[in-house]
């Protein structure tokens, strides 16, 4: 929720030695600090659960009574101790010792450490003798790093050659900033948070101007004001990437829960025709590598990107396998020798780029213009600039066919089409339910790879996506022949629990 | 030193004083270019409006921008390589209508760009509504009746905004005008210059101005001074109203670093992303 301090929150973990690719919502161990929570969540406990609750706080509870809150209060701001008790509680039960917890702590938190370290030893004796161990975990084989998804968006740009970030807050997308802003000084960017989404993208297209490679990230409502900027990117050639990390709508909608509302927003984001390159990230793993792509991408293809994603990718944690060798680094097409023109009509339609400094005139132009870049209103030049652009189109689709755009995910079994998050939701729901079933998630949006889902065509298909008017399953419909059985949709705010969805997979099936 | 004009055909009606910005402009690349400021490295953006046509007119690299954007084109252009210096030309609609945030942000954070102001007090391009800096009572196309809005003052506006180098200049007066391009480019810093601009259609103020314009004697001692001035209305004064040493945006934020010069290349920036992920 829009908290800060107030009302209720909390956070999922689930863990275990196999790769999952959700959170379930039914807990082995749920741990609540006021009676609240305990509401809450009481019916997402597990069969064999364990509630641990706040024996301080007044109220009918069964469970486990910890005294986290007179524990607390032997230290000077006890109500800023609590969550480390909670914290020491879920490391007695899963296993972990106290040196490791310290060091943790040690780690996480900037300030009171010693007093936290404190607390937190207090309440694992507390804990330890009554469920120390309940839920051992086995130690993995490999150590393998944590990040949230817009941290993976963040590094995964970095790694494919960004120089500058320009971004207005707006949840689900502000932590990208706070962490570009927070390791800026480290990779030489430019990170940079201007008077509102419309100065962040018409700054990032001036940035683009001089070769930087420049990104730039909001929600809905921020992407919307860019709107005018994305169209502008299309008629001077601007690479510019857009991070769009989609909440519920529309307007303020819910901020901090998950939707994929914006699709079609994206798709046509920005007045007049011109190529838009659109894509999404199944898993976190894939928001890294996806990044750098599309930052290769919007320069090579010289147009506006956009990487769409959800709340539920981009503020979720994950443990990842990253090899960093497989980035790809952003190279643009450079002007060689001979006369300059900035518009060159090429046969892909691709003008080679040359930056300030230089003895040649570039010249970028939001007015239709000839190669030159100069303003135009000549019948034959207006025509003949809408081909040059469009014909990006078809060179985008050319070189996408070589590459993967469609991740396909077992070999038997009925098929699922679903895109971005939603494709770690279904993954485990099958995984959970013992579903054998074949996967298909298009990574690109625009262009939608028709080449490889016409392997479907005529195929019956279940759509899952988190949308109330199904605008994926009417993409695919407007697209191609695929056959759509079933769409299932959800769009309280929440991401598909898995259990639930394995239920609704099997009736669809 | 490379021609500075182009062969696009001029459509500014006859008379009209955008060419004296034209004019002095091209005068004040040349005065910058014998003082060491290569053409290359001048860099220029424009809004839309008729002022902003100037863009096709100079054969100088840059960014024909969107209407009251262009300030945060040239802001972003410069924000990544602050070697470059960078101009951008604004209507008066354009800088303080559709484009009033970027103006007073630009200034407040003392963004190294100048920004040059044709006030011509219309929308000339969309035939010669109010501005947000026109005097109450304008009749125009939109306001037939008379606005009822009472104007901004702009250089007033700008100052309190945090501008560190704030002028006045008018069309006919090519000299002045030249001088004042000059220095506004040459500070280090942002740059306001309101260029008093008639508009032979839609806003003839050449009797007008030619009758009250002023010089000022010397730059003015106080921003106090500076709103003064800038806000009497039997007297247009021209010159600079207001000059101070900042530190820039970049050199707040980086120092002297170059985002594009001083750029990482892969192979620094994955070892690093490896550490902070602690993997192999
Ligand atoms: C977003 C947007 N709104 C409106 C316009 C239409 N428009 C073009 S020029 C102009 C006004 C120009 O006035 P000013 O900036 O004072 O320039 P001038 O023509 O007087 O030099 C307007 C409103 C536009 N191009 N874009
Ligand atoms: S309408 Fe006015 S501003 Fe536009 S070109 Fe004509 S005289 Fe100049
Ligand atoms: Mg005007």
């Amino acid at each position: 929720m829009s908290l800060i301090k107030g009302g209720h929150n909390f956070s999922v973990v689930s863990t275990s030695t196999r790769w999952i690719s959700s959170h379930y919502m039914k807990a082995d161990l749920i741990v609540n600090l006021d009676k609240r929570s305990y509401d809450n969540h009481i019916d997402h406990l597990s069969e064999g659960g364990v509630m641990v609750y706040n024996s301080d706080i007044k109220g009918d509870m069964d469970g486990i009574g910890i005294s986290l809150t007179s524990e607390a209060k032997k230290y000077p701001n006890p109500n800023l101790m609590l969550g480390v008790g909670a914290i020491a509680i879920l490391g007695a039960t899963i296993g972990v010792n106290k040196t490791e917890l310290n060091a943790l702590i040690k780690n996480e938190y900037s300030k009171g450490v010693k007093e936290n370290i404190s607390y937190a030893n207090i309440i694992y004796d507390i804990v330890y003798p009554i469920i120390g161990g309940k839920f051992q975990l086995e130690g993995g084989s490999k150590k393998r790093p944590n990040i949230l998804g817009n941290q993976a968006i963040a590094l995964g740009a970095i790694a494919g050659g960004l120089d500058c970030y320009y971004a207005y807050p707006m949840t689900p997308a502000t932590s990208i900033l706070h962490y570009l802003a927070a390791i800026a000084d480290d990779f030489g960017l430019a990170v940079i948070h201007p008077e509102n989404e419309i100065a962040v993208i018409n700054m990032a297209i001036g940035s683009t101007f001089t070769g930087a490679r420049t990104m730039v990230g909001s929600s809905g409502g921020g992407f919307a004001l860019m709107a005018e900027g994305i169209s502008l990117g299309g008629i001077i050639e601007s690479p510019v990437l857009i991070i769009l990390s989609m909440r519920p709508g529309p307007a303020t909608g819910v901020p901090t829960y998950t939707e994929q509302g914006d699709l079609n927003f994206a798709l046509n984001a920005g007045h007049g025709e011109f190529l838009r390159i659109v894509a999404s990230p199944g898993t976190i793993e894939e928001a890294f590598f996806l990044t750098a792509q599309m930052l290769d991408l919007v320069w090579k293809f010289q147009t506006p990107g956009i990487l769409l994603t959800e709340k539920h990718l981009s503020e979720s944690s994950m443990t990842v396998d990253i090899n960093l060798n497989d980035t790809i680094w952003a190279e643009p097409l450079l002007h060689k020798d001979g006369e300059y023109k900035r518009y060159f009509d090429t046969e892909d339609g691709i003008s080679p780029l040359l930056f300030p400094p230089a003895k040649e005139i570039l010249k970028w132009n939001s007015y239709e213009h000839d190669e030159f870049g100069f303003t135009t209103e000549d019948p034959r030049w207006i025509k003949r600039m809408h081909d040059k652009r469009n014909k990006k189109f078809k060179s985008l689709e050319n070189y996408l066919m070589k590459k993967k755009t469609v991740n396909i995910f077992g070999d038997k079994g009925p098929i699922i089409i679903t895109y971005g998050s939603t494709v770690m939701s279904v993954l485990e729901a099958l995984k959970y339910g013992n579903i054998e079933a074949r996967v298909v998630q298009p990574i690109f949006l625009s262009p939608l790879p028709i080449w490889v889902l016409e392997k479907y065509k005529d195929q019956e298909v279940i759509v899952i996506e988190q949308s109330a008017i199904g605008q994926f399953a009417n993409l695919l419909k407007e697209n191609t022949n695929i056959q759509l059985k079933k769409v299932i949709k959800q769009y309280n705010g929440r991401p598909f629990d898995p259990i639930k969805l394995s239920k609704k997979i099997k009736d669809a099936v | 030193m490379v021609k500075l004009g182009t062969s696009v055909e001029n459509t500014w009606c006859l008379g009209c004083g955008n060419f004296g910005i034209l004019n002095a402009f091209k005068k004040a690349i040349v005065e910058l270019e014998e003082k060491g400021i290569s053409q290359k490295n001048i860099l220029i953006a424009s809004g839309i409006g008729c002022s902003a046509k100037i863009f096709d007119y100079l054969n100088l690299s840059g960014i024909y921008s969107l209407h009251g954007r262009d300030l945060a084109t040239i802001e972003g252009i410069q924000f990544v390589n602050p070697n470059l210096k960078t101009i951008t030309f604004s209507g008066d609609g354009n800088a303080m209508g559709e484009g009033l945030t970027h103006l007073l942000f630009a200034a407040k954070r003392n963004a190294d760009v100048t920004i040059i102001m044709h006030n011509n007090g219309v929308y000339a391009l969309t035939t010669g509504q109010y501005t947000p800096i026109t005097e109450r009572g304008w009749k125009g196309p939109s306001t037939p009746k008379g606005s009822v809005e009472g104007p901004f003052n702009a250089i007033s506006l700008v100052l309190e905004a945090g501008a560190t180098f704030v002028a006045r200049s008018y069309t006919a007066k090519i000299q002045h005008l030249t001088d004042m391009i000059v220095q506004a480019i040459e500070h280090k810093g942002f740059s306001f210059l309101e260029v008093l601009q008639p508009c032979v259609s839609y806003n003839n103020t050449y009797k007008l101005y030619n009758d009250i314009v002023e010089e000022l004697d010397d730059i003015l001692k106080s921003i106090e001074e500076a709103k003064l001035y800038a806000k009497n209305k039997h007297k247009l004064f021209i010159g600079i109203f207001y000059r101070t040493e900042k530190p820039t945006f970049c050199e707040l934020l980086y120092g002297d670093h170059n985002p594009v010069e001083k750029r990482q290349y892969r192979d620094e920036r994955i070892n690093k992303i490896k550490k902070i992920l602690n993997i192999e």
